[in-house]
C-alpha cells in the first residue's frame, strides 16, 4: 500500500519538480558591441527593389513547381492575362518571407544593431523581420509566423540568414497575381551581399517541399538610395479602403470606400 | 433578445466586408490606353494606392466620373509628386489603361495639368537605377 502512496505521491508531484523551461536571457549590449559594428558592411539608406529584375528572374529562372503546382501557376497566370487577377494581398495580411523580398514593389532599410538586423518593409503595414545574429540557434519548435524565425550570421560582409517556421498559408508568389501557399515544413536560406557600392543582392535558396521539386535559388537586387525622398513611409495597407468623413459629432472620421471585388477603387455612381 | 442580436449581427457584417486594399492591376487592360479630359473632383493621397477621380466630359471617352489608381504616396513622392500635385478644380489631361469590364476606371500612365503644362508620369522603372 505504501508503495503505490508513494508511487501516487511522486506522479502527482512530478510537475512541481519539473525543470522550468529555459528562458534565455539576451545580455546588454557593451561598448565593445556597438564598437563592433562599425566592422560590418555600410548598408544604410533605403533599398528600392529592382522591380524590372524581378519579373526577368521568374521568366528567365521559373521556379521548379511540382507538376500539380505548377497546374494551378498556369491557372492563375491565365486569369491573371485574362484580366481576372486573384489579388494575393488584398486581404492586406503580410507578404512573409521570401515574398518579403521577391515581389515588392516597395523600399526595405536595414537596421544594424548587437546581435540583431531588423529589416524594415514600407509595403503593407510596414511590415519588419527581425534576423537573429546573437549566435542563438531557432528554437526548436517556435510558432509558425508570416515572417518565419530568422537566424542570421555574418560571413564576412555577407549576411547569412536560415529561416523557418513558416506558416504553410505564407505565399510563395511570383507577382501580386500569381502565387501558391508556400506550404509545410519550408525553410529559406538568405545570403544579403552588396554586389556593387549601391547594389544589394539577396540570393534565396527557397526549400518548399510541399510545392516545390527541388530548392529554388534565385536572386532579387535593391538599389540603394540615400535622398530624403526615398525615405520609408508609413504604409498602412487597409488605408485605401477607407475614404475620409466626418462622424455625427463632426469629428474627421472614416467610412468604408466603393470597391469592385477585384479590389479597385470605384467612382461614385459606379454600377 | 433581437434588439441584443442585432446590433451584433450589424457588426458582423460590418468586419465582414472584405479589405481589399492591396491588389494587382491585372484588372486595366495594359494593350489600351485611354485619354481623358476634364477635371479633378477627388485625389486620395493613401496606401497602398493613391487614386483620383476625374469628370470627363469632354473628348471621346465615355462621359462620367472616372477612377484612376496609382502607386503608393511614397513611391510618387521617389517620382516627385506630393500630395499637392493635383487639386479638385484642376482641368487635366490623363492617359489610363481603362478597365476591361467596360466600366470607368483606369490604371494611371501619364497626367498633364492643362494650366501648367506639367507632365507627370508614374513609372517604376524611372527610380530603380542607382542615382
Amino acid at each position: 500500500m505504501s508503495r503505490f502512496l508513494a508511487l501516487a505521491l511522486a506522479l502527482t508531484a512530478a510537475p512541481a519538480h519539473a525543470a522550468a523551461p529555459v528562458d534565455p536571457v539576451v545580455p546588454a549590449p557593451t561598448a565593445t558591441d556597438w564598437a563592433a559594428l562599425a566592422r560590418l558592411p555600410d548598408w544604410s539608406g533605403s533599398w528600392f527593389p529592382v522591380i524590372s529584375d524581378q519579373v526577368k528572374q521568374v521568366t528567365t529562372n521559373p521556379a521548379p513547381w511540382k507538376p500539380a503546382v505548377q497546374n494551378q501557376i498556369d491557372h492563375w497566370t491565365a486569369e491573371e492575362v485574362a484580366g481576372r487577377p486573384r489579388g494575393l494581398l488584398v486581404d492586406c495580411l503580410p507578404h512573409g518571407v521570401p515574398t518579403f523580398y521577391l515581389i515588392t514593389h516597395n523600399s526595405i532599410e536595414f537596421l544594424v544593431t548587437p546581435g540583431r538586423v531588423t529589416v524594415l518593409g514600407e509595403s503593407d503595414g510596414n511590415r519588419l523581420v527581425r534576423i537573429h545574429t546573437d549566435g542563438r540557434k531557432a528554437p526548436e519548435d517556435p510558432d509558425p509566423s508570416f515572417h518565419g524565425y530568422n537566424v542570421g550570421r555574418w560571413e564576412g560582409d555577407t549576411l547569412s540568414v536560415s529561416t523557418t517556421a513558416i506558416l504553410p498559408q505564407t505565399w510563395l508568389a511570383v507577382s501580386e497575381a500569381v502565387g501558391v501557399p508556400i506550404g509545410e515544413g519550408a525553410h529559406v536560406e538568405q545570403r544579403f551581399h552588396l554586389i556593387g557600392p549601391d547594389t544589394l543582392a539577396v540570393d534565396l535558396t527557397i526549400t518548399a517541399p510541399a510545392v516545390l521539386t527541388k530548392p529554388w535559388q534565385t536572386r532579387r537586387l535593391f538599389t540603394r538610395k540615400r535622398q530624403r525622398s526615398y525615405e520609408i513611409v508609413e504604409g498602412v495597407c487597409r488605408q485605401g479602403d477607407f475614404e475620409p468623413t466626418t462622424d455625427q459629432w463632426g469629428n474627421p472620421s472614416w467610412r468604408l470606400t466603393q470597391q469592385s471585388a477585384d479590389g479597385n477603387i470605384l467612382a461614385p455612381g459606379h454600377p | 433578445m433581437l434588439k441584443k442580436l442585432l446590433p451584433a449581427a450589424l457588426i458582423a457584417c460590418a468586419v465582414a466586408v472584405p479589405a481589399l486594399a492591396h491588389h494587382s492591376f491585372a484588372m486595366f487592360d495594359q494593350t489600351k490606353v485611354v485619354n481623358l479630359r476634364g477635371v479633378i473632383k477627388e485625389y486620395r493621397w493613401v496606401n497602398p494606392h493613391v487614386s483620383l477621380f476625374i469628370e470627363v466630359n469632354e473628348g471621346s471617352a465615355k462621359h462620367g466620373v472616372w477612377a484612376v489608381e496609382l502607386t503608393s504616396p511614397g513611391n510618387l513622392t521617389r517620382l516627385g509628386w506630393s500630395r499637392k500635385s493635383l487639386n479638385v478644380g484642376d482641368k487635366v489631361e490623363i492617359e489610363v489603361n481603362p478597365l476591361r469590364d467596360g466600366g470607368l476606371g483606369g490604371g494611371f500612365r501619364k497626367a498633364t495639368v492643362l494650366a501648367t503644362g506639367q507632365v507627370l508620369q508614374a513609372r517604376l522603372v524611372e527610380i530603380e537605377k542607382p542615382s
